[in-house]
Parts: C-alpha cells; sequence; structure tokens
C-alpha cells in the first residue's frame, strides 16, 4: 500500500499517460457524424466589413453552414460582457466597454478576429470554403502602440469611446507619496515596457460542442482552464440556463492564462451544433494561436523611486498604460489596473505608495491573465528601479536591498497598497539565496569570464507576489463498494499534477492507500462550483477543500467507529489511519470504517450507506502572499550580445509545501517563461498595418531546454500562513516574478562598465551589441 | 493543405518520367520544408514525388580526398558518418548542428540545396568547399548552382544525385543562430583547401556568397589575427526582426574570427 505524508515527492500519477501518449485531449476526442468548423479570420488590424458573399463558398463540396456577423446579430444573442473585478473609473463612472460578440459586427478590429464561421463535413472543406468567402473590408487607419492611441488624433478603435480609453485607476495614498516625493534625498525614475508576450501553450485552443434535441441540452469538450466561469459566460451569450450546458474539459496542454477566457469559438460551435443537429469540432493552428491566443504583459511604465540620504526607501511612485487590445476580453481590464497594483513595491518596507493606471484599447489581440498577470510586472518595475537606484547612488544592489526588505518583525503588516502580508521572513530568505549562490567565488568566477572573453554579471531579485482567481472552491468525495473512492475538484489542472497533488492531500489526511482515490475536475457535472486553474490557488482554496471535506469525513467516521466499537463519538481519536477508544484503546481502521458506512447493517440507525459521501466548500477571506527571491548569473559575449544565463539560485517561502517535486516543476516552469520574457520573447505588430510580425515560431523566440540554467531550488517552510488550513501561499505564477528581473539586472550588470544602464526586454543579443556600440559613442 | 497525389518511384528515370507527366509536380525529400508550406496553404502541388525509395540518392562514401553525399541523406547520417567525420569534420558538426533531433532525422542534403534557404547552414559548406553538384545529367560547382534567393541552377524537373566533397587541409564552421528558428542568422564556413582559402557566408545575403576581401587577408596568414583590417560592410546584407544590416556585417566579422580562430 501506498502512503504517502504531506510534503513527500509523491511521483506524478499522470505522468504515464501524458509520456505515452495515452492523454485524451480534445482533438483525440471523436464523435460519429462530426462536422469541422474552421474560423475565416480579418487579415486586417482595422476595416469596416462591406457585403460578405457566401454564396460561391456555401456551394463547395461538404459545406454546411456558414455564420456571419449579420447572421449572430440576427439570432438575438448577447455580447460577452468582462468580468474584470475593476469595473469604474476613479471618477466612479462605468468603465468604456465595447460589445463584444464572436464574430465581428460591421468591423474587424484585430488580425485574426473572427469574421465568418464555415462548418463543413471535413477540416478540408471548412477551410476550403473559407478562402471562398467574400467579403468587402475596407481597410482603416490602425493603432497598434498604446501611448499613439491615447494621443490626440489618434483612430478611434469604436466610434463611441473617446481616445481610445476604457478606464483609469489609482491606489494608495497619492498626497503622502507626494511629500514623501518633495522631501526626498534622492529621486530615481526610470521608464520601462512589460512587453507583450503569449503563452504558447503545446496544445493549441480546440472544442467539441454537441446538442441533444430530445433534452435540448448542449455539451462542450473544450480545451479551457475554466469551466464553470464559461459555462455561465457562454450560456449567457445563447440566452441559456447554465444547466442546459455541459462544460467539460478533457486533458488540457497547458493553459498559462491563455485557455482562461470566454473565447469567441465555442459560442459558435454551440449555436452550429444545435442548428446543424450534428456534432461540431474546431481546433486552432499554431499560427492561428499566435493571433487568437489571449496576450499578457503589454505596460508601459514611469516608475518613481525617492530614497533619503541614507537610500532608505521613502515612497513609490508607479504610472501605467496597460495595452488590453480591442476590446475588454474576459478580464483585460482587471491586470494594469488592481492586478498590477497590489504587489507593487515588492517585499520592500514602503512608508507610501502610489499607483494609477489608464487602460487603452489598440487594434491587438485582446489581453487577458499570462501567469502572474500584473505581479510579474510590478516585480519587474520595482526591482529595476531599485537596482537603478544603486547604482546611480554608488551603493552596491545586494546592500540597498537587503537594508530596505520588510523586517520579520514588521509582519503581520498591510501594505500601502492593502496588502495583507501575514508571514514570511524575507531577510532571511534572500540571505539564503545570497549564500547559496557562492558570491565568494564570484570574482575567481568573472575572471574566468574574462579570459575567455566574456563578461559575467550577477543580480538577485527578491519577490513578493499573491494568489488570485476564485475565492471558493468545492471538493466532492464519493466511496464505493470495491474500497476505492473519487475525489472531485472544481480547480483544474492543465498540466501542474493535480492528480497526484489533491489525492496526496485526501490519503494523507484520511490514512489511506493513494492509490485507490481517482482524481475529476473540470466537469460542471461533477462539481456544483469549480474555480478552474488562475492565480495559483489550487493548493491555496482547492487544497484546503479537500482537507475541509477530509475533516467533515473524519468526523462523520467517528460515528461509525464508534457504533462499531460500541463507543461514542466523543471517545474517538483518529490517528495513522484508524479510529481508537481512547478509553478502551480498541480501534478499528479507516477502512473497515469506510466498509461499514457502506453497510446499513452495520451503521448506526440514523445513518445510511453512503453516508461518508461529502462535499464540502472552501473560501479563503485572505489573499495569500508568496514570496521568495531569486538570484541569477549570467555571461555576455560582448561581441555578439549573446547572453547565457550560467548560474539560477532560488528560495521560495510558499508555506507548507505538498509536495516538493511538483512545487519545484512550478518554479522551473515559472522561470523558463520568465527568462523567455527577459532575454526572448515578443508579440510585435507592425505599428503601420497592424500585422502581426511575430507570427510563428519562426519569429517568435520561446525559451529552449538549452536556453535553461541548472537551477538550484529551495523552499522555506518555516512561515506556514494561517489563511488557509494547509498553510499554504500559492506556488504556479512566482517563477515569472523573480525571474525577469534576476536575469535582466544580471544582464545590466554584466555591461555596467560598458556604461549600458538599461535595455527595454526581451535583452536580445543585437539589442545588447547594440546597447554596448551606442554607450560607446 | 489542399489535396495531391503522392508517388514513390524506385528509380531515377521513374521520377523523371513522373515528374514531366504530372501537372504541378514537386519532389519530396524529407518534407521538412515542403510540407509546413503546404499545411500553410503557401504551396499547392498536384503531385508529391517522393524520392525516399531510390538507391542512387543514398548513402556517404569516402573515395581518396573526396567525400560523396546522396541527396537523400539525413542531417543525422551525416552528423554520425564515420567517413564525414574523418574527412571533413566541420561538415559533419555542421549538419548535427541543424534544427533539432527530429529535422534532422529527416530533413537531406538534397532537400535543404535543392530549397536554398539564405539562412541554410548546408549552402556555406558547399561553397567553401568547393564542392559540386551531381544531377543524373551534369556536375555542377556549388558557386555556380546558387544563384539567388531560394534559387538554383536546377533545371525544371532535375533532380540532385549526390553532393561531391573535397576534403580541405582545415575547416571550420561557426553559426549565430537566430533566436527563434535557429537556422543562420550569419553562418561562417572558412575551408583551406588546395585552392586557397575559400570563406562562404550565409545567412546574411539573400544567397550564400564568397566573402572576397576576407579570403584575401587570410591567404597569406591564416590567422584570426590576419582579418584586424578587415571591415565588412552593410551593404545588401539582409535586414529582419533580428537583425539588422549593420548586426549582421558585425556577425560576419566576429564568426569569421572564431571559425578562423577553430580551423587553424
Ligand atoms: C524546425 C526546423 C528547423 C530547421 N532548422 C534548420 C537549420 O538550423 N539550418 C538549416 O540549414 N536548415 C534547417 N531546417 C531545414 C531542414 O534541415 C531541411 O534541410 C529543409 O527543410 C529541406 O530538406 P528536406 O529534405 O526536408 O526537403 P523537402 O522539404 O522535402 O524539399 C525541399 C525542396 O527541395 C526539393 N528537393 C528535395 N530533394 C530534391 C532533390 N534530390 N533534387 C531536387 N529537388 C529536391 C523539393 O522539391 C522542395 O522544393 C529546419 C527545418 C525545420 C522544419
Amino acid at each position: 500500500m501506498e502512503k504517502y505524508g504531506i510534503g513527500q515527492p509523491v511521483r506524478r500519477k499522470e505522468d504515464a499517460r501524458f509520456i505515452t501518449g495515452a492523454g485524451t485531449f480534445v482533438d483525440d476526442i471523436t464523435r460519429e457524424n462530426l462536422a469541422h468548423a474552421f474560423v475565416l479570420r480579418s487579415p486586417y488590424a482595422h476595416a469596416d466589413i462591406g457585403r460578405i458573399d457566401t454564396s460561391e463558398a456555401m456551394a463547395m463540396p461538404g459545406v454546411l453552414a456558414i455564420i456571419t456577423g449579420a447572421d449572430w446579430i440576427a439570432e438575438g444573442f448577447a455580447p460577452m460582457p468582462t468580468k474584470s473585478a475593476v469595473q469604474t473609473k476613479i471618477d466612479g463612472s462605468k468603465l468604456n466597454q465595447p460589445p463584444r460578440h464572436p464574430l465581428a459586427i460591421g468591423r474587424a478590429r484585430y488580425v485574426g478576429e473572427p469574421v465568418a464561421f464555415i462548418v463543413a463535413e471535413t477540416r478540408a472543406q471548412a477551410r476550403d470554403a473559407g478562402e471562398a468567402v467574400e467579403v468587402d473590408y475596407e481597410e482603416r487607419e490602425a493603432v497598434t502602440d498604446p501611448a499613439k492611441a491615447i494621443a490626440p488624433g489618434a483612430p478611434r478603435i469604436w466610434d463611441d469611446i473617446e481616445g481610445n480609453f476604457c478606464l483609469d485607476f489609482e491606489l494608495g495614498d497619492r498626497q503622502a507619496t507626494d511629500k514623501a516625493f518633495e522631501d526626498a534625498g534622492h529621486v530615481v525614475t526610470l521608464e520601462l515596457r512589460n512587453q507583450r508576450v503569449t503563452a504558447v501553450p503545446i496544445e493549441p485552443r480546440g472544442a467539441i460542442a454537441e446538442y441533444d434535441s430530445a433534452t435540448g441540452r448542449y455539451k462542450l469538450h473544450n480545451a479551457t482552464q475554466n469551466v464553470h466561469a464559461n459555462r455561465a459566460a457562454f450560456a449567457g451569450v445563447l440566452n441559456i440556463s447554465p444547466d442546459e450546458l455541459h462544460h467539460i474539459a478533457p486533458d488540457v496542454g497547458g493553459g498559462f492564462g491563455a485557455k482562461n477566457s470566454g473565447y469567441p469559438e465555442p459560442p459558435l460551435l454551440l449555436h452550429a451544433a444545435k442548428k446543424l443537429g450534428r456534432p461540431v469540432k474546431w481546433i486552432n493552428d499554431r499560427n492561428e494561436s499566435f493571433q487568437s491566443d489571449t496576450h499578457g504583459r503589454a505596460q508601459d511604465s514611469k516608475v518613481e523611486l525617492a530614497l533619503d540620504e541614507d537610500g532608505k526607501f521613502l515612497a513609490l511612485r508607479t504610472a501605467t498604460i496597460g495595452d488590453i487590445g480591442a476590446y475588454c476580453w474576459t478580464i483585460g481590464p482587471f491586470t494594469p489596473t488592481a492586478g498590477s497594483a497590489r504587489t507593487q513595491g515588492g517585499p520592500y518596507y514602503f512608508p507610501a505608495m502610489y499607483y494609477t493606471s489608464r487602460a487603452v484599447f489598440t487594434n491587438t489581440m485582446p489581453l487577458d491573465p499570462y501567469r502572474g498577470a500584473g505581479r510579474p510586472e510590478a516585480s519587474f518595475q520595482i526591482e529595476r528601479v531599485v537596482e537603478l537606484a544603486a547604482r546611480k547612488l554608488g551603493i552596491d544592489p545586494v546592500e540597498l536591498r537587503a537594508k530596505n526588505l520588510m523586517p520579520a518583525d514588521s509582519l503581520p503588516r498591510k501594505t500601502p497598497m492593502g496588502l495583507d502580508v501575514d508571514s514570511g521572513d524575507f531577510p532571511k530568505v534572500f540571505g539564503r539565496t545570497l549564500e547559496m549562490s557562492d558570491r565568494a567565488g564570484y570574482a575567481q568566477r568573472v575572471e574566468a569570464s574574462r579570459e575567455r572573453g566574456l563578461r559575467r554579471g550577477f543580480a538577485i531579485a527578491p519577490y513578493l507576489e499573491c494568489t488570485g482567481g476564485s475565492p471558493k472552491e468545492f471538493a466532492g468525495v464519493k466511496f464505493a463498494k470495491d474500497g476505492t473512492l473519487t475525489l472531485s475538484v472544481g480547480s483544474q489542472s492543465t498540466g501542474m499534477g493535480h492528480e497526484t497533488s489533491m489525492p496526496q492531500i485526501l490519503a494523507a489526511t484520511l490514512g489511506l492507500d493513494i492509490a485507490k482515490i481517482s482524481y475529476v475536475q473540470a466537469d460542471t457535472q461533477a462539481t456544483p462550483i469549480g474555480g478552474g486553474h488562475g492565480g495559483s490557488r489550487n493548493l491555496e482554496v482547492g487544497g484546503s477543500a479537500v482537507v475541509t471535506a477530509a475533516n467533515e469525513i473524519i468526523g462523520k467516521a467517528k460515528q461509525i467507529a464508534a457504533h462499531l466499537l460500541n463507543s461514542s463519538a466523543e471517545d474517538m481519536s483518529f490517528a495513522d489511519g484508524a479510529f481508537a477508544d481512547v478509553k478502551t484503546d480498541q480501534s478499528v481502521s479507516i477502512e473497515d470504517v469506510i466498509a461499514a458506512s457502506l453497510e446499513q447493517a452495520r451503521l448506526p440507525g440514523d445513518m445510511e450507506p453512503g453516508c461518508l459521501d461529502t462535499g464540502a466548500i472552501f473560501e479563503r477571506e485572505v489573499i495569500s502572499c508568496p514570496n521568495g527571491c531569486h538570484a541569477a548569473e549570467v555571461e555576455v559575449d560582448p561581441e555578439t550580445g549573446a547572453v547565457q544565463v550560467v548560474g539560477y539560485w532560488v528560495v521560495d517561502d510558499f508555506g507548507t509545501i505538498i509536495n516538493p517535486l511538483l512545487a519545484e516543476g512550478q518554479v522551473m516552469g515559472g522561470i523558463a517563461q520568465g527568462l523567455g520574457q527577459a532575454l526572448l520573447e515578443e508579440i510585435i505588430y507592425d505599428p503601420e498595418s497592424g500585422q502581426l510580425v511575430t507570427g510563428s515560431l519562426m519569429d517568435y523566440a520561446l525559451p529552449r531546454a538549452d536556453d535553461l540554467p541548472a537551477m538550484e531550488m529551495e523552499f522555506f517552510e518555516d512561515a506556514p500562513t494561517a489563511k488557509n488550513p494547509l498553510g499554504v501561499k500559492g506556488a504556479g505564477e512566482a517563477g515569472c516574478c523573480g525571474a525577469p528581473p534576476a536575469i535582466v539586472n544580471a544582464v545590466l550588470d554584466a555591461l555596467a562598465g560598458d556604461g549600458v544602464t538599461h535595455i527595454e526586454m526581451p535583452l536580445t543579443p543585437q539589442k545588447i551589441w547594440r546597447a554596448i556600440a551606442e554607450a560607446k559613442t | 493543405m489542399y489535396e495531391f497525389r503522392y508517388h514513390r518511384p524506385e528509380t531515377l528515370e521513374d521520377a523523371a518520367k513522373l515528374f514531366s507527366e504530372c501537372g504541378d509536380p514537386l519532389f519530396l525529400a524529407g518534407g521538412q520544408t515542403t510540407l509546413p508550406v503546404m499545411k500553410q496553404r503557401l504551396a499547392s502541388p498536384s503531385d508529391l514525388i517522393d524520392l525516399g525509395r531510390i538507391p542512387e540518392l543514398r548513402g556517404i562514401s569516402l573515395s581518396g580526398d573526396t567525400l560523396t553525399i546522396g541527396a537523400m541523406t539525413c542531417h543525422e547520417d551525416v552528423a554520425r558518418s564515420a567517413d564525414a567525420k574523418s574527412a571533413i569534420p566541420a561538415l559533419a558538426g555542421l549538419a548535427g548542428d541543424i534544427g533539432d533531433p527530429a529535422v534532422r532525422s529527416r530533413g537531406t542534403l538534397g532537400g535543404s540545396i535543392a530549397n536554398n534557404d539564405p539562412a541554410a547552414d548546408y549552402t556555406a559548406a558547399l561553397v567553401a568547399l568547393g564542392a559540386s553538384v551531381h544531377t543524373p545529367s551534369r556536375v555542377i560547382a556549388a558557386e555556380d548552382f546558387f544563384t539567388g534567393m531560394f534559387e538554383t541552377a536546377l533545371e525544371e524537373g532535375e533532380m540532385i544525385v549526390k553532393v561531391a566533397f573535397p576534403a580541405p587541409r582545415s575547416a571550420a564552421y561557426v553559426k549565430f543562430p537566430n533566436p527563434a528558428s535557429r537556422y543562420a542568422t550569419v553562418g561562417v564556413f572558412v575551408a583551406g583547401t588546395r585552392e586557397g582559402v575559400r570563406v562562404a557566408v550565409t545567412g546574411a545575403g539573400p544567397c550564400v556568397f564568397r566573402a572576397g576581401d576576407i579570403e584575401a587577408a587570410l591567404e597569406g596568414d591564416f590567422s584570426a589575427d590576419a582579418l584586424r583590417g578587415v571591415s565588412v560592410s552593410p551593404d545588401g546584407l539582409n535586414s529582419d526582426l533580428h537583425a539588422s544590416a549593420e548586426y549582421r556585417a558585425n556577425l560576419i566579422g566576429v564568426m569569421t574570427r572564431r571559425a578562423v580562430a577553430r580551423a587553424s
């Protein structure tokens, strides 16, 4: 029997399936009489749509239906509203929100916007027909840069929205902050960009919709990371009740936020399935994914740091322009506003902070959460300005940081951004990271690099972030006669390993064999609610729901155990999978109690077979604060500008570690994506035409294995949070918060002698080479 | 991908005959360029003529100073070939650094040079080593073979059978990869040959080219020091998202120095 406790490195149960190609992803699912859909997308960034002539396409072999924007509107379907938690401007008025339909209505506003939906017997036929649909486009001037979009005279993307302005936002004490700046000994200002990137999950988006005319119900298998929320969104569009839609995500190959949204294609598929009385499948290809998966980051910020004469931080002031693309999409306006505000200032002690931002429309694919959604941006902002301050003030960047970290005894503390930092020891975590990075041997390594013609640089980047996503989660446990049980949770793994970690929690709490537990997720019929995947929330709320359910089960099981032992529930103790009578020392195993719970004859009179089946909801009151510290060493080749990250050290405080293997995997993946942002990745639109320049993997540079350093990782577990029963703080997005500043600052450290002080991400070889050349002149 | 007909002839004659009979045919080698382009619907041949079953197109052999590689030999086989590694280690190394394992196990020498992608690696090796391209009817010197961007001296329907590489005294290839595609942003192949020093540059211009000034500088003194006074002009070089002409000019200098240092 495999018994595992909390904190043990249980190997992933799901990996055998994934590694041997035995997973079931949307495209693995087929149906009899399946039809296939193709989305005709706008080739223009901004164009009026005149007549759409579908006659030739309709007559082509196998074509079953073509839906245009006009057809869609004629059905009376509703637009999909944004669910941004921030809905009002600073002046209290409502945000400017254009209507979002699955198809462009009268005007296309970004390259890749769906213009028509074609269903045919085969995918190739649908695509062939797509090419034969004649659309009269009248091209308009496009604007893809957010600063230009809000400048006077910019082309208007929405006729009734002036200045392409969605909303503005502020947080913090403006007056106190301004005052601190007036009195400051030093002020350091940096303008920087968190460039637009996209997640590129290995599995592209796709779905199969079915409609049962007998029951009037829809079924949707969808590569999504959020079945419940998107069920509600799609039902709202189709004017049906959410119970009429059964929404299931089978195995999903990565999400990172890009599968979070209520996308246009599923409602189109559902409608087509009903209209045709046939199941309809659609799978995006890689090029379409670059155009039509939501993008992330895209923030331009001015960051100002006020320090006293001794280098103590006095205040932080950040002003951001957040590009949200052509629509508010699902939570587009949230990320550059509250999403980026909460963790401003990172783990440093700031007496005052003020954050303000504007969310702006452009002729680009809309933005939605991408791993960290605002926290990596904030972390990059503070760490870059601190690094610059150290250089300007002539203070060692390590010292300047150490001096300004929130001291352990200042916690719990509410930051000026309202973030409730309850636990942690930032100086200790910082110190341990430094220790791991072998500072003593650094000078020698610098020399060794120099001998090979390379510049070496080092940087340390402490971070503080927070969890997010839906605060409520459900866990259900059902026991079967054969001794197995099923655990269903409303959070969702898109590859992170919940099939292992969640049963591990249940097995550890109940003292059961993990192999007996099967796991169900991402099915609106399996759990009454579900917050899906996002905001590093699974262990925090999903794991806590499992513990809550397990404790309820133990409570009920004690009554059964007492009955079996002729004792009373109050006298029952539970440990190591057995119930014991504290008075008589007689005991009964949980397996036996479970078996008894399924037989009326062995139960107390007031209990029924199946009485141990339990559904529990956990609701978090306050988000928790993962934190930690990254340090990176890099080598830069000054002749080519190429960077190699050669050393990487991390200490993370995620509270209690449930499974170190999985936690390390999260950190590594986050660092890989953070390294991508720092050095390689950027979504670029042509500023004139609005065409997507980086529309394939030939141009959009993703990190590969040999780009990544060996990473040394440790966890600091001495400060679990009391905000949830597991004491966990969330691990999924932290890597993305620490890696960009650690790597970028290390590169700039390497180039300090060349006089280079700032390069915008990604720090590509060409940009580095150019910066060195320009610093010389 | 549009519909097409698929053929797999077993002789050169049958392949040529098929080609002449089909409406808009394409030869298929490893498919690493052809198939993605077809999937994106940027090419729509009526017929694909798979060259994989024709024995004359296969194999690697070393005879005297000449290494001969069949057109259908995949990059991985060249990288692992004992003959290639002993006669021209720089060539084996170049092949082993193309793309990724899947690409190397499918992509072929013939397909690579027939395609003549401006950023392909092999082109530089052929030109620097003074290789000759054999077709069923003639032998074409590498320098005459690569005629322009994605263009070669091949006639319509003419097949590459093999390429013969004279082994150099010494040679090295150094490539600066495009961060996204890992094709050559700039690749420089230097070779000390019987006819003197030859330097071929790929990735930098619309088509592989010999760097005359650099060759001249190296002729008397095959060392990185000899290159000190040589400057590379950005005129006529490619400029794109990842590398401007100026940056490419710089990379030509750097890659050449490194290649010379490695070869000498
Ligand atoms: C992901 C990826 C990464 C890559 N990275 C690199 C890289 O780093 N460096 C590099 O140099 N290349 C790279 N390539 C290219 C690859 O190595 C192949 O060389 C190239 O795709 C063509 O070879 P093929 O055998 O696949 O030819 P195919 O795609 O089958 O054919 C290409 C063209 O050549 C013609 N052709 C093929 N064989 C013959 C013949 N014997 N006679 C006449 N015409 C013929 C075909 O008709 C077609 O027009 C990469 C490709 C991919 C997909």
